[in-house]
C-alpha cells in the first residue's frame, strides 16, 4: 500500500527531506521563461534525471516529479496529453532515484481562477485534477502545492481521494499578511483539509523561511497533521530575478521552525541541491517535536473561521417554511432575493447562516447547489446546510467552500447510516437531533440517551467529538408546557456530561402564544445560561440578537464589552430596540409624495409612502400613475445629461422599495403587477455583468419580471429560458471583443430554434452596425434605452 | 505600497458625471471610498526584458517565449532597447465586494466599480514610480496594454506566464482573455537610454473610436 510506504518514511525519520526548486533549475539549464517545463520530460529526460539525482545526493528522501503544470488546460497548446507527460515524468524521477527516495506526483494550480471570480466551475476543476491523478498512479504520493484557492484545493483533494489510494500532501502559499491571494486564512485551510482527511499539510513558495515563521507558528495551532515547509531562497529581485539568501542562512532559519512541529522540509523557488544539503546537515541530530494541540469546535469559509467557543448566532431566515415571498422567489429562481436575506442577517449580527431551500415544486438539489454557491460568492460567513434529503446534503457538502455544519442527523438507524458517512467524508460538523424511531422522548433522560448514541456512532466512523453538536429540540410551550424544562435540562446534561456543543432552534417555543418575542427572549436566556452554544434565531429581531450580545457581556465573554458597544454605541438602545426591526430611526425628511421620494433617492420614505397610498389607491393606479411617470422623468433627465448614472439608479432603488411593498400587498391578494418577462444574460466566456445588472434593476422597476441567467451563460441556457418562460424579449450583454463571438452564437441558436422573441444587445464593444450584423433586433446604448425597447415590445 | 485615497475625479469621469456631482452621489462616494480602501489588497509585479527583434508587427524578447504582436506595439516600442512587463491587481476581495454590492445596492455598486477602475490605475502609477527608482538613468514610454490598438487581448495568458503572475500576485486570465481578479491591468512599458517624446495614443489607432462616448461629445479620454 502506498500509504504504508509513506507512513514508514515518516515514522523512521525525525525529518523527511524533500527536494528544492525545479523551475529555476530548468531555467538554469536553458528553459526560456514562459516555456512549458513539463515538455522536457519527453524532450530532455536527461535534464530531469540529473536534477532528481542531484537532490537525492543532497539528501532528499521524497522528490517531486516534473508535473507541476501538467494539466489539460496548460498543456492544450503543446499538442501533448496529460497521459503522455505525467507517466514519463514519474518514470524519469523513478529511474533517477531508484529506491533511495519516494516520488511524488506534483500538482500545482490549474492556471485560471475558479468561479465565482473566474469562469472555471468546481466540477470542471475536479475533472482536470482527476485526469492528472489517474495518469500519476505510479507515484508514491500526490502533492498539491502553491495553492492559493481553498476551493480549487478541495476539488483536487476529492479527485485524489476518489480516484487513487495515494497519500496526499497539501501546501498553500501565504503572504506576509497571513493570507493567500484569494484571502484564505491559515486556520480555514487547516480545519478544512484535516476534515477532508489529507496526510500532511503546510506551506510553500512566496517567502523565505525566516518570513514564513509566523505562518508556520499559526498553522501549528490549528492542526494535528505533520507540517510541511518548502520555502523560497528569500525574496526575488525584479531586475535580476535572483533570490537573496545563501544555503547556510536558509538552513539556519529552518532550525527555528522545528519547534512548531515541522516534519517534512524542502525548498521552493531559487533553491538548489546546496540548500537541501545545508538543511540536512543543520537538522541532523535534532528531534522532531510534535506540538501539543487540542483542536476545538470550529467551522469556516476560506476567509473566516468561526470557533464555537462562545455563543454563536445561526441565522434561520433562509428557509421557505411559512414565508410566501421566499417561496415565490425560489419558484422563479430569484437568487438576489435570497442573497439579500443572507446579507441582512449578517449585518444584523449572525455568525453562521442556515440554508434550507426545500419546496415541493422545485428541484431542491439543483437549487441548494445554486444558492450555496451564490451565498458564498458574496459573503464569507460559514453555512449550515439544512435538508431532510441525504442527496441534497451530499451535493451541497461537495461544492461548499470550507467546513460547514450539516443539519441534521437523528437517532434513527436510517438517518445515522445515511448522514454520518457524508459528514465524515467531507469533514463537516453535524447537528444531532435527539429523536429516533420512537419520536421525541418526553424526558431529559431519553433525549440525553439519544445524544449519547449519536456521539458514539459518529466517533465509531471517525468523526471527532468536537464536530458533533446536539439539538435537544424545542417543543411549543403552549402545547407542551411541561416539556420546556426537559429541553433545558437535557441541553445542560449534554453540555456538561458529554462535553458536546449544543444547538437549539428557539423561536418554536412561543408558537400559538401572544407576545411571542418576550417568550422567545426569555427562553433564549434560560438556554444560554444552561450551556447553549448555537442559538438558531432570526437575527433581524433586535431583541433576540441583543439577548445573545447581553449574555456575552454579562458572562465576561465579550471582554470590555467591545462587541456590545460596537453594536449599540451609535444607536440609542431605548429607541432602536423596537421589537421587530434593527433599522435605526428614520430621519424626518418631510417628503410625502412618491415622485419626490424617487427624484431624491429617498428609499425608506418611498416604501412608507407606498404603504400609505395602498390604503387609498388601487395598486395599478400607483404603478402606472405615480411610479412609472416618476421613473420616466428620471430617465429623461438622464438622457438630457441633467442627472447621471448613480442618481438614475438611486431613483430606481426607491421604485424598487415601493415595488416590494406593492408585491407583498398583492401576493396576499393573489394578483400580479408584471408588465412582462424579459430574459437577461451576460454571454458565455464573459464575466463583466455590472452593465447587465443595471439593466435588470431598471427593468424590474418598470414592472418587468426579469429572468436573470447571470454571467458566462451558454447559448443553450438562454434558449431554454426564453422558451420555458415564453418571453418576448431577450437581452444579451458582452464587454469583450473576444466574447462577441459567443453573443453571435447565442443569437444564431435562438433563431435556429425559432424562438419567437426579439433580441436586444448591449455592451461597451458593440456598435449598432455590429448588432445588426450578428442578427440582433435592437442595439441599446444604455440601460435606459433597454427599458424603452422593452416598453415598446410589451405595449 | 499604500494607497490612501481614490482618484475621485477619474472615477466620476468613468461614471459619465460632468461638473460637480450632486450631494447624494457625493455621500455614496464617501462611503464607497472607505469600503474600497479597506477591502482592496493591491499588488503588482514587473520584470525587465531586452528586445531581441522589433519587426513591423511583432516584438520579440530575449529569454522569453512571449511575443508582443501588432503594428501599434511595434511602433510604440520603436527605438527601445527593452521593455518592462507590468501586471497589477486590486485582489480577489474587490470582486467579492462588487458582487455583494450588486446584490444589495446597485447605486453603490456602480460607484465602487468606477472607483476600483480608478484605483487600479493608481496602483500602476505607484508601480511606475518603483520601476523608475530601480532602473536609474533610463527613460520610459507610457503604459501600453493588451487590447489597445491592434495589440491583441489574446496575449494575456502568455503575458502573465512571462511574469509568473499567478504565483507572484495571484493574477490569472480566463480562456477568453479576461483578467481575474477583474480589477487588474497588464501593460508594456518601453525602456530607452535617451529621453523620448512620450507620444499619446491617438484616436486613429484606438479600437474604441467608433463607439467612444468622449469622441461623440468632441473630447478625448486623455
Amino acid at each position: 500500500m502506498k500509504k504504508e510506504k509513506f507512513y514508514k518514511l515518516l515514522s523512521e525519520n525525525e525529518f523527511v527531506f524533500l527536494d528544492g526548486a525545479m523551475g529555476t533549475m530548468l531555467q538554469a539549464k536553458g528553459l526560456e521563461t514562459g516555456g512549458v517545463p513539463e515538455l522536457l520530460n519527453l524532450t530532455k529526460p536527461e535534464w530531469l534525471t540529473e536534477i532528481h539525482s542531484a537532490y537525492v545526493s543532497a539528501g532528499s528522501q521524497l522528490v517531486y516529479a516534473n508535473t507541476f503544470g501538467a494539466n489539460r488546460y496548460k498543456l492544450a497548446e503543446t499538442g501533448k496529453s496529460v497521459a503522455e507527460i505525467i507517466p514519463a515524468a514519474i518514470a524519469n524521477a523513478k529511474s533517477a532515484v531508484g529506491d533511495k527516495a519516494l516520488v511524488a506526483l506534483d500538482i500545482g494550480p490549474i492556471g485560471q481562477l475558479l468561479e465565482p471570480t473566474g469562469t472555471l466551475s468546481f466540477e470542471e476543476a475536479y475533472d482536470i485534477f482527476r485526469e492528472q491523478v489517474e495518469a500519476g498512479k505510479e507515484a508514491d504520493v500526490v502533492v498539491f502545492e502553491t495553492m492559493t484557492d481553498l476551493y480549487e484545493l478541495k476539488a483536487a483533494v476529492l479527485a485524489a481521494k476518489e480516484n487513487s489510494d495515494l497519500p496526499i500532501i497539501c501546501t498553500m502559499t501565504f503572504e506576509q499578511n497571513m493570507r493567500t491571494f484569494t484571502g484564505c486564512a491559515i486556520s480555514s485551510m487547516a480545519i478544512t483539509l484535516e476534515g477532508l482527511g489529507v496526510d500532511a499539510i503546510g506551506v510553500n513558495c512566496s517567502l523565505g523561511p525566516r518570513e514564513l515563521e509566523p505562518v508556520v507558528a499559526e498553522l501549528s495551532k490549528w492542526t494535528t497533521l505533520p507540517i510541511v515547509v518548502k520555502a523560497n531562497a528569500g525574496l526575488p529581485d525584479p531586475v535580476t530575478n535572483t533570490y537573496d539568501i545563501t544555503p547556510e542562512e536558509f538552513a539556519e532559519s529552518y532550525v527555528n521552525l522545528v519547534k512548531y512541529g515541522v516534519k517534512l522540509v524542502g525548498g521552493c523557488c531559487g533553491t538548489n541541491p546546496d540548500f537541501i544539503r545545508a538543511v540536512v546537515n543543520k537538522l541532523n541530530g535534532m528531534k522532531y517535536t510534535k506540538p501539543e494541540v487540542k483542536l476545538e469546535a470550529a467551522v469556516c469559509t476560506p476567509a473566516k473561521t468561526v470557533e464555537i467557543n462562545q455563543p454563536r448566532i445561526i441565522g434561520e431566515r433562509i428557509n421557505p417554511t411559512g414565508k410566501k415571498l421566499f417561496k415565490e422567489a425560489l419558484k422563479r429562481g430569484d437568487i438576489d432575493y435570497i442573497l439579500n436575506q443572507a446579507i441582512q442577517q449578517i449585518e444584523a449580527g449572525a455568525d453562521i447562516l442556515d440554508v434550507n431551500v426545500g419546496l415541493p415544486d422545485i428541484d431542491e438539489k439543483e437549487m441548494m447547489v445554486k444558492v450555496v454557491k451564490a451565498i458564498q460568492s458574496v459573503t464569507d460567513l460559514p453555512l449550515q446546510l439544512d435538508s431532510t434529503r441525504p442527496d441534497v446534503l451530499e451535493a451541497a457538502l461537495r461544492i461548499y467552500n470550507g467546513k460547514p455544519i450539516v443539519n441534521s442527523v437523528n437517532g434513527e438507524e436510517g438517518s445515522l447510516k445515511a448522514i454520518l458517512p457524508l459528514v465524515k467524508k467531507y469533514g463537516a460538523a453535524v447537528v444531532g437531533l435527539t429523536l429516533d424511531e420512537g419520536g421525541i422522548p418526553k424526558t431529559a433522560d431519553g433525549r440525553f440517551a439519544i445524544a449519547e448514541k449519536i456521539l458514539d456512532r459518529a466517533q465509531k466512523i471517525g468523526i471527532p467529538k468536537r464536530d458533533v453538536f446536539i439539538d435537544c429540540l424545542t417543543l411549543t410551550a403552549s402545547a407542551e408546557q411541561k416539556a420546556v424544562m426537559e429541553t433545558i435540562n437535557a441541553l445542560h446534561r449534554v453540555k456538561t456530561d458529554l462535553g458536546l456543543k449544543t444547538v437549539l432552534g428557539v423561536s418554536n417555543i412561543s408558537f400559538g402564544l401572544p407576545n411571542r418575542e418576550l417568550v422567545n427572549c426569555n427562553f433564549l436566556q434560560m438556554a444560554l445560561t444552561n450551556g447553549l452554544d448555537l442559538p438558531i434565531i432570526n437575527p433581524n429581531a433586535a431583541l433576540m440578537t441583543g439577548a445573545v450580545r447581553a449574555y456575552k457581556l454579562l458572562t465576561n465573554i465579550d471582554e470590555n464589552a467591545t462587541e456590545f458597544i460596537a453594536a449599540y454605541a451609535e444607536s440609542s438602545m431605548t429607541t432602536s430596540m423596537s421589537s421587530t426591526s434593527t433599522t435605526p430611526v428614520q430621519q424626518k425628511s418631510g417628503v410625502t409624495d412618491l415622485p419626490t421620494a424617487i427624484a431624491n433617492g429617498l428609499k425608506s420614505e418611498g416604501a412608507k409612502i407606498t404603504e400609505e397610498l395602498l390604503k387609498t389607491h388601487d395598486t395599478m393606479d400607483i404603478v402606472d400613475n405615480m411610479l412609472i411617470p416618476a421613473l420616466d422623468k428620471a430617465g429623461a433627465e438622464f438622457e438630457q445629461g441633467k442627472i447621471f448614472l448613480p442618481q438614475l439608479i438611486m431613483a430606481a432603488n426607491v421604485a424598487q422599495a415601493a415595488f416590494e411593498v406593492i408585491k407583498s400587498h398583492m401576493s396576499a391578494g393573489g394578483e400580479t403587477v408584471s408588465k412582462g418577462k424579459v430574459v437577461l444574460a451576460t454571454v458565455k466566456g464573459d464575466i463583466h455583468d455590472i452593465g447587465k445588472n443595471i439593466v435588470k434593476v431598471l427593468l424590474e422597476n418598470y414592472g418587468f419580471d426579469v429572468i436573470d441567467l447571470g454571467k458566462d451563460v451558454p447559448p443553450e441556457t438562454v434558449v431554454e429560458a426564453a422558451v420555458s418562460h415564453s418571453v418576448k424579449l431577450v437581452g444579451l450583454s458582452a464587454l469583450m471583443t473576444t466574447t462577441l463571438g459567443a453573443m453571435e452564437d447565442t443569437i444564431k441558436l435562438l433563431h435556429e430554434n425559432n424562438v419567437p422573441c426579439k433580441i436586444v444587445v448591449g455592451g461597451a464593444v458593440l456598435t449598432p452596425e455590429y448588432a445588426e450584423k450578428i442578427g440582433a433586433d435592437y442595439y441599446a446604448k444604455d440601460a435606459k434605452e433597454t427599458v424603452d425597447i422593452a416598453k415598446k415590445i410589451y405595449s | 505600497m499604500i494607497i490612501t485615497s481614490i482618484n475621485r475625479a477619474e472615477a466620476f469621469r468613468y461614471l459619465g458625471i460632468k461638473g460637480a456631482p450632486d450631494n447624494a452621489t457625493l455621500q455614496l462616494a464617501n462611503e464607497c471610498e472607505k469600503i474600497l480602501l479597506s477591502e482592496m489588497t493591491p499588488k503588482f509585479c514587473w520584470t525587465y526584458a531586452d528586445i531581441s527583434e522589433n519587426s513591423d508587427n511583432a516584438v520579440k524578447l530575449s529569454g522569453y517565449t512571449l511575443v508582443l504582436g501588432g503594428n501599434d506595439i511595434s511602433t510604440h516600442l520603436n527605438g527601445c532597447l527593452g521593455v518592462v512587463l507590468l501586471a497589477a491587481t486590486l485582489g480577489n476581495s474587490v470582486d467579492m465586494l462588487l458582487r455583494k454590492k450588486q446584490a444589495q445596492d446597485m447605486a453603490k455598486a456602480v460607484i465602487l466599480d468606477a472607483m476600483a477602475s480608478a484605483a487600479i490605475e493608481q496602483v500602476c502609477d505607484e508601480a511606475e514610480k518603483e520601476i523608475a527608482e530601480k532602473m536609474e538613468n533610463k527613460h520610459f514610454t507610457w503604459r501600453f496594454s493588451p487590447g489597445y490598438g491592434d495589440f491583441p487581448i489574446e496575449v494575456q495568458n502568455d503575458f502573465l506566464k512571462a511574469l509568473n503572475a499567478q504565483k507572484v500576485i495571484g493574477l490569472c486570465a480566463s480562456p477568453s482573455g479576461i483578467l481575474t481578479p477583474t480589477k487588474s491591468v497588464t501593460a508594456v512599458i518601453g525602456v530607452h537610454e535617451k529621453s523620448v517624446e512620450n507620444k499619446k495614443l491617438s484616436c486613429e489607432s484606438c479600437n474604441m473610436r467608433e463607439r467612444c462616448n468622449y469622441r461623440k461629445t468632441g473630447g478625448t479620454c486623455q
